[in-house]
Order: C-alpha cells, then structure tokens, then sequence
C-alpha cells in the first residue's frame, strides 16, 4: 500500500471507508475502499473471493466504476482488502445538492438528465444482463465526472450476495427513500425490479432538486410513496396483500405523476410512470427503458 | 455468485448474445503469457502441476471443472511468477492453493487437509492463506476465469441445429476435447475461443461428417474468429483426436489392469513424447501383443465409422446419441 498517499477521506461506503489517495509512481488520482478481510480456517473468504471477481468482471462496462486493482495488507496482524477504483471528482447527492443550495441554486439542464439517466440506464442493464442485482442504487452512489459530464455507478455487489443492506457496515442508517416497496413490504423474491424502482426514485430527485419519497422509517416510506401512488390494490398489484409486512393502511387515491415533477415533459413523466409501477413484473426494465421515447432526442451515438 | 465455467460471465439466458462481444474482449486476460509458453522449464513444471492436480482431483473425487480451473490459475500465476524448479514444495503449495481458489469460486465445500491426503507433510492454513492472497494480486483478482468452455454455447448456436440430442452429443463430445486439449501445451497458445471453435469442429467432423462443412463456414463466418489461428489449432487438435482413438485402443486391451496413477503416468509420457513415437512408447510400456492390438483397433475404427455414417445419412429416428458412445464401449 505504499504505493499510495493518502489525500482525504471521501466518505464512509456501506462496507469501509472510501480514501482519495494518489498512485506515487503514475500520479493518477483513485478511490481507495478499506475493506476487512474476515480470514478463517479456510484462508480467503469464499464470499470475498467470488464478489471481488465478479466486481472485476462488471466494472469492465463504461457506467461502471472501474476497479483498477486489489491489494491486500496485514495491519496489526489483521487482514485488510483495499480496492483500488478509479477516482471521479462527486457524486450525484452532491451534484444536486450544488443544484439546489445557494450560491447558484438552478435547475439541471434537462439535456443533463437525460444523458445521466440514460447513462444510468446502461450501467443498470450491464449489471442485469450479467444476473447482478444492486440493491442499493442512490444518488450518493453514482459517481460523476462534472467535466465530461459521465455517470457511474458506483458501490456495487460487495456484501449483497443474500440481502438488502440494513445497517451499513459502520452502522450508519441506510437510505430507505430509494428502496422499493416490495422490499419494504418484506418481499424476500425479489428482482430487477427493485433497482428500477430506486432508478424511477433517481430521475424524478435529478428533475426536482429533492427527493420523491423522504421517508424516515419503513413505514414512513411507505406512506410516502402511497400518498402520491395511491394505496395500492390487489387489482393492480396482484399478490400485494399477501406479503410479509403488509398491513391495513390508510385508502388514498392516485395523484397525478406530472405533478410532482412539474419540468419534466409527457415523455419523461411516462417513463417515470412505468419506472414506478407497483407491480414489480409490469416495471420497465433497464433495456426497454433506453428505448423509450423520452431518450430520442439523445444523441445515442456518444455512448 | 459461484462460478459457471460455461457463463463466467453470469449473463442471464436472454440477454447472452448481447454479452458475447465482452466474452471475446477479455478472453485474453485469462491466458497465461506466450513467452513463458516457449520455455522447456515451463513445460516440466507445467506438466509437474498438472499431475499433482490430478491426484488430487481422483482422492478427492472433485469435479473435472475445479481441476480445469485449477491449471488454468496455475497456467497464468507461473506464466507471471517464478517458481523455482529446485523447490518443489513451492509448486505442491502453489497447486493446493489454486484448487483451493478454485473450489471456492464453485462453491464447493472442502478443507485444506482434503488436498493434501496422499502428501508427506501438511501446508498450514496460514500458509495457504497467503499463497491464496499471492495468486489472487498476482492474477488481479480476475478469478472468473473465461475459458474455452464460455464460447461453447454461443458457436453451437451458430449451428442452428434442430435436434437437442445432437447439440447434446457434439457438446458433450467439445467438452470432453476442450478437457483433453488442457494436457497439451502446443495448444495452450490459441485463444480460448479458438479452442472452442476447433473442438466443435472435430466433434462435428468425428460425429455429422457431412455437416462439417457447413459447421466450419459458420464459425468461419464469425467475426470475432481468426481463420489462420482456427485453422493451426484444429489440425493440432485433430494430431490430438488421432493420438486419442490409438490411447482408447491401448485402454480398451488393459482396461482390466487400469488404475488412476498408470492413467496418469501414461497420460503424462503421452502428452510429451514426439507424437510419432507415442505408440512405440506405450507399446513398449504396456507390452502388448501386436495382433491383438490391431484386432482391437480395426473392429474400434470400423464401428466408429459405421456409427458416424449412420448419422450422416440423416438417419435421426430413435437415435439415442448419448447411448452411441457406450455401443463402441461394449464392442470391445
């Protein structure tokens, strides 16, 4: 690990903390992310091993942060894993947030959304076409080169082999407002459709400068998403009542979409509709998202 | 999510096509360096490896999968490292640790002292750990391994083939040549696509033989394949295949006589020798009687040939493939 000099610390990741650090001999900027390595009688966790390697494989895609490289150390006797990513100046909190708060608060230009969404969109496919689930895709978690205005995505696969993080590994509370209701309802079945929902969450928070659903309990969240969706029906989401943490909630009607994402257009609020259905069968899925009509004015051919 | 050597890249069933161009990308960083290829020290300890990995492939009882996984680890960590020749240990540390990685990326339960049965002194599971930790920097983590065994689905989709009992058989019978195209280091220089490419070549020339040619223009026709290359590695696999069939000979006369370590030994002595001198060689080993060894070869040949025309002839009805084998079997 000397190989690098440390800079700062850039944040806490669900699984370690994040370092800005510089390579001393090639001066390239990179994250690196501090993970302990949990040894026992059988050597290298077989976990470790098969996420590590299949973080390897995903990040070949160009809207997934790269992995350049893995090194281990043993400090005090105890193994550590540091991953060595490439290193991108902010993330998609933070780039709102910039959007949002005083000294130049502004609205994203809508060009922007929708270049980041699609870009999103691919890395989301790359990761679905491979079988690989997110689970936890939120603005803090893409990465974003202002410059070249390139979104990644970001904190992918480590540790998610069986469940939705709950706690984060330094016991900071993980967001609930991107989490699908399935997951909040105790669905243990399910799939791609959670990331699109968190991917629904993500678009309507880039046009609004805020988040759509701010929940802060489950329960709460819940609510939230009832209030602007409507309470769900077994008509519309067949099976619905049947889950696990399903309860007798409060009857509200739909409202409409549009309005809670006043700028965007017919087009974008369709797309937003369909990221959002309840039943997770009827969502979108990141592949036939790129092909909807709210991207044809992109210029597809620079990605 | 453990591995699947037939789709390391875990791509799910609809979307494989779209991910196939990402199989040919980066099937060369799981090739071991061509210049260590051409060293005569890489050979032995190549072959040392092998053998060590096949030992404990039969006391294990494991899958021929870890162990294909296992050499091709061992194939990349000393085409980047040096393993002294005069420390033997270091190649048996090396060896247990690599199927160690391995099992573990297939998800299979084992410990350390299973590796280790037929060994005079036990690795501890410090030391290992380390090699583990050694091997993995050394091969960047990219311990998802593509191998020839990726590609096969995607050509045999070339083939369009109707009938699932004939992709089944010329599978099957890739998969058993991509197994044996391990052992011989001439073709450890070809892409693993190409490895793929050539074996269901010679599965299809050995079993449709009058489909061979259109076979042979599809995956000719495939972009991402190197003609000149398929066409070195097919004629180095089919001097293999015709090694192969006078190996099977000498088997079916002392199958009675056949225990894990003379396969090895035999097998090894095989993979080395100058291919002319092969039967010479086992010959003299073996010490077989010359007419009976003809006899054998002839009635084998002959009812391999009857069996493969049968098929070109189109005669599909009530053909059960995957019995064919064990026909020649009993003809014995």
């Amino acid at each position: 690990m000397d190989k690098y000099e440390k800079l700062e610390k850039v944040g806490e990741g669900t699984y370690g903390k994040v370092y800005k650090a510089k390579d001393k001999t090639s001066g390239q900027v990179v994250a690196l992310k501090k993970t302990r390595l949990e040894m026992d009688d059988e050597g290298v966790p077989p976990t470790a091993l098969r996420e590590v390697s299949l973080l390897q494989m995903l990040s070949q895609s160009l809207y997934v942060v790269r992995l350049l490289c893995v090194e281990h150390l043993d400090k005090n006797g105890k193994p550590f894993l540091y991953l060595v990513f490439e290193y991108l100046d902010t993330d998609l909190k933070k780039f709102i947030d910039s959007h949002r708060k005083p000294p130049n608060p502004r609205p994203m230009p809508p060009a922007l959304i929708q270049s980041f969404l699609y870009q999103l969109c691919k890395g989301v496919a790359h990761c679905h076409s491979h079988g690989v689930l997110h689970r936890d895709l939120k603005p803090q978690n893409l990465l974003v080169d202002k410059e070249k205005g390139i979104l990644k995505i970001a904190d992918l696969g480590l540790g998610r082999a069986f469940t939705v993080p709950l706690k984060s590994y330094t016991h900071e509370i993980v967001t609930l407002w991107y989490r699908a209701p399935e997951v909040l309802l105790g669905s243990t079945h399910y799939s791609t459709g959670v990331d699109m929902w968190s991917v629904g969450c993500i678009f309507a928070e880039m046009v609004r400068r805020q988040a759509l659903f701010p929940g802060d309990s489950e329960f709460q969240q819940l609510l939230h998403i009832f209030r602007l969706l409507g309470t769900p029906t077994e008509k519309q989401w067949p099976g619905v009542s049947s889950l696990r943490d399903w309860h007798v909630y409060p009857q509200w009607e739909p409202q409409n979409l549009a309005r809670a994402v006043p700028s965007l257009g017919p087009d974008g609020v369709d797309l937003l509709s369909k990221m959002l259905k309840y039943d997770p069968s009827e969502r979108i899925s990141a592949k036939a998202a790129l092909d909807h009509p709210y991207f044809d004015s992109l210029d597809k051919s620079q990605f | 999510m453990e591995l699947d050597l037939e789709n390391p890249l875990t791509c799910v069933e609809e979307e494989q096509y779209d991910t196939v161009s990402a199989l040919f990308d980066s099937e060369s960083d799981h090739m071991a360096s061509q210049i260590f290829l051409r060293s005569f020290h890489a050979e032995s300890l190549r072959r040392e490896a092998i053998a060590l990995i096949l030992q404990a492939q039969y006391s294990c009882n494991l899958d021929n999968f870890i162990s294909y996984l296992a050499v091709n680890y061992v194939d990349r960590f000393i085409s980047k490292k040096e393993v002294p020749e005069e420390k033997p240990w270091i190649l048996r540390l090396l060896v247990i640790s690599c199927l160690s990685l391995a099992a573990k990326m297939k998800k299979i339960d084992f410990s350390y002292s299973d590796f280790q049965r037929d060994e005079g002194f036990i690795f501890d599971a410090q030391r290992i750990q380390r090699m583990e930790l050694l091997i993995l920097s050394t091969l960047n983590w990219r311990m998802r391994s593509i191998t020839p065994f990726s590609f096969v689905y995607f050509f045999i989709s070339l083939f369009e083939l109707k009938d699932p009992a004939l992709t089944k058989a010329l599978k099957d019978r890739a998969t058993e040549l991509i197994f044996k195209a391990r052992d011989e280091i001439k073709l450890l220089e070809y892409k693993p696509s190409i490895i793929a490419a050539s074996a269901l070549l010679c599965a299809s020339y050995e079993l449709f033989p009058l489909q061979f040619s259109s076979f042979k223009a599809a995956i000719s026709s495939c972009e991402y394949i190197n003609q000149e290359s398929l066409n070195n590695c097919y004629h180095v696999m089919e001097e293999m295949v015709t090694n192969e069939w006078d190996e099977y000979i000498f088997d079916a006369a002392v199958s009675s006589t056949k225990t894990p370590i003379c396969v090895l030994d035999r097998h090894y002595k095989n993979s080395v020798s100058e291919k002319s001198n092969t039967a010479n060689t086992l010959e003299a080993a073996i010490k077989l009687p010359r007419g009976h060894e003809n006899k054998a070869q002839r009635s084998q040949i002959q009812h391999f040939a009857s069996y493969s025309q049968s098929l070109g002839k189109g005669r599909r009805t009530k053909y059960d493939l995957s019995a064919a084998p064990k026909r020649i079997t009993r003809n014995e």
